[in-house]
């Protein structure tokens, strides 16, 4: 299971990668082998939905905003600008608190794969990203039978009308595949495989300098495996952010495109 | 208040979340510092991989069973393992992985240092920039609000001037029209009083004229009728009767 390298060198037994599940899995806290058994994932998820709620309960109503009320008043702008506006139109802002709260979730869960103590993005564990897929196929689902009607919708994601009707015993497979089985799953591993490099990423280097640090010549190589540590964490701070955004951008294309089938 | 409130709970989340985050994050390395296992010298536990471990106390329970056939042995063997397994999985929550929460640590706050010094300036200045777009918005709005309702107070004083003038002029034309009706009237009545005037002293002349003409005619009338009796000596019946008839005479003549 481990990798030994360097092993003249290293005084101590050389570097050792740690396997992966000793990256995402974590001893539990509380209610340790019951279903509720409470670990760190469970407390970043807690994290994760308290932290933008305490923004927005603390922010204030000011009529000029300033500090936190800037903050998160411009959020809810970029949502509205950034992903409503485009996605769906003026009609989608009924589902301005989905989409917001969609990014805030993501956005701050993978945060804390570069907070110092966690060190763990919440959505490197494959449980958030599916509960949340799972949960943008139940919307926008429903978006397209509510506004089309069951029948309606279910002949407009069979394809593209007038083709052949031969052509729809291919494409209709096809599409309802595309559409009610692999959009969820898509949103799910983009997200999660995404968080997963990056926290594999961060921990390589890591465990590198951590290495490297404790031998005598290679430790000269510390400065260059320490500045891509440094630089990953960076880059993962933007991935975090992004990756928010575009679950959340994801999430309005679907349910814009239920809303309005020939769009 | 309300938001000290809420500021008070951010941060007793965030305290529960630090007391919560202390302990745990060794769980990401393949510490078996704390672990024991009987019978093997702990020198030679430390800094050994699992597997060294294992294949060390493979070979220590092989001096004693050569043929690894034993019931003893297996137990063992599953023993030693699921230890170290135990060891590796689950170190002692309490202790962290020390050394890689100091990496970690150092290189998210270069990065946050980098952030606050580079990023947070632009931040800071949109920031900045929303809020005064908001003020001088709502600024804006008070200011056309305020115009709006100048003018409307202009308006309606224009309203109230126009109503005003509009009452003089009508009372101006009241009391024209009334003065011309009154001048007529003088008018009117000063030519009627000359008219009236005039007819009198047509009347007086005429009167005045029949008199003397009447009077000439009495004279006359007078001497006839002095002629008459006169010229017949009558009784004074007849004398009478001379007179009267030639009164008669003259009336039915004139």
């Amino acid at each position: 299971m481990s990798v030994n390298l360097f092993a003249a060198e290293a005084e101590g037994g050389g570097l050792q990668f740690p396997p992966i599940e000793n990256l995402v899995e974590w001893p539990a806290y509380l209610f340790e082998g019951t279903f509720a058994e409470f670990n760190k994932i469970a407390l970043i998820s807690v994290l994760a939905m308290a932290i933008p709620t305490v923004m927005f309960l603390a922010a204030g109503t000011d009529k000029i905003p300033s500090g936190l009320q800037n903050l998160v008043e411009g959020s809810v702008d970029f949502i509205d600008n950034q992903v409503i506006l485009p996605a769906i139109g003026p009609e989608g802002f009924k589902f301005r608190p989905l989409l917001l709260s969609i990014f805030f979730f993501v956005f701050i869960g993978n945060l804390f794969e570069v907070i110092p103590t966690f060190h763990m993005p919440l959505n490197a564990r494959m449980a958030v990203p599916a509960v949340l897929g799972i949960l943008v196929l139940i919307v926008f689902v429903s978006v397209g039978i509510k506004e089309q009607g069951l029948g309606p919708y279910l002949k407009s994601s069979a394809g593209p009308s007038g083709l052949p009707k031969a052509m729809y015993l291919l494409v209709t497979p096809i599409e309802y595949l595309s559409t009610f089985i692999v959009r969820p799953f898509s949103l799910a591993v983009r997200l999660f495989a995404n968080m997963l490099a990056g926290h594999i990423l961060l921990v390589t280097f890591g465990v590198l300098c951590i290495t490297l640090w404790q031998t005598s010549l290679l430790a000269l190589v510390v400065p260059f495996s320490f500045g891509m540590l440094v630089a990953l964490t960076g880059f993962e701070i933007m991935v975090s952010f992004l990756q928010g955004f575009v679950f959340a951008l994801l999430a309005a294309v679907y349910i814009g495109g239920a809303m309005h089938p020939h769009h | 208040m309300k938001r000290i409130t809420r500021l008070l709970l951010l941060a007793v989340l965030g305290g529960a979340a630090l007391i919560f985050s202390a302990a745990p994050a060794g769980a990401a390395g393949e510490s078996i510092e704390g672990c024991t296992i009987e019978g093997v010298d702990e020198e030679i536990l430390e800094g050994a991989s699992s597997e060294e471990i294992i294949l060390l106390v493979v070979a220590a329970l092989e001096e004693g069973d050569p043929d690894h056939s034993s019931e003893e042995y297996k137990d063992a063997l599953h023993e030693v393992e699921e230890i170290v397994a135990e060891c590796i999985e689950a170190p002692n929550v309490l202790l962290p992985e020390i050394n890689e929460v100091i990496w970690g640590a150092v290189g998210f706050f270069i990065v946050l240092i980098f952030i606050m010094k580079f990023g947070w300036p632009a931040i800071k200045k949109s920031m900045d920039e929303r809020t005064e777009k908001i003020q001088a918005e709502l600024d804006a709005a008070e200011q056309a609000k305020a115009d709006a309702e100048a003018t409307k107070a202009e308006f309606a004083a224009k309203v109230a001037d126009a109503k005003t003038e509009a009452a003089r002029i009508i009372e101006e034309a009241r009391q024209s029209a009334d003065q011309l009706k009154a001048d007529q009237q003088a008018r009117l009545n000063d030519e009627l009083a000359a008219a009236r005037a005039a007819a009198q002293a047509d009347i007086d002349a005429a009167k005045s004229q029949a008199m003397a003409e009447l009077r000439g005619e009495v004279a006359t009338i007078a001497i006839g009728a002095a002629e008459s009796v006169v010229g017949a000596n009558l009784d004074r019946a007849a004398q009478e009767r001379l007179v009267e008839d030639y009164i008669n005479r003259v009336g039915s003549n004139s």
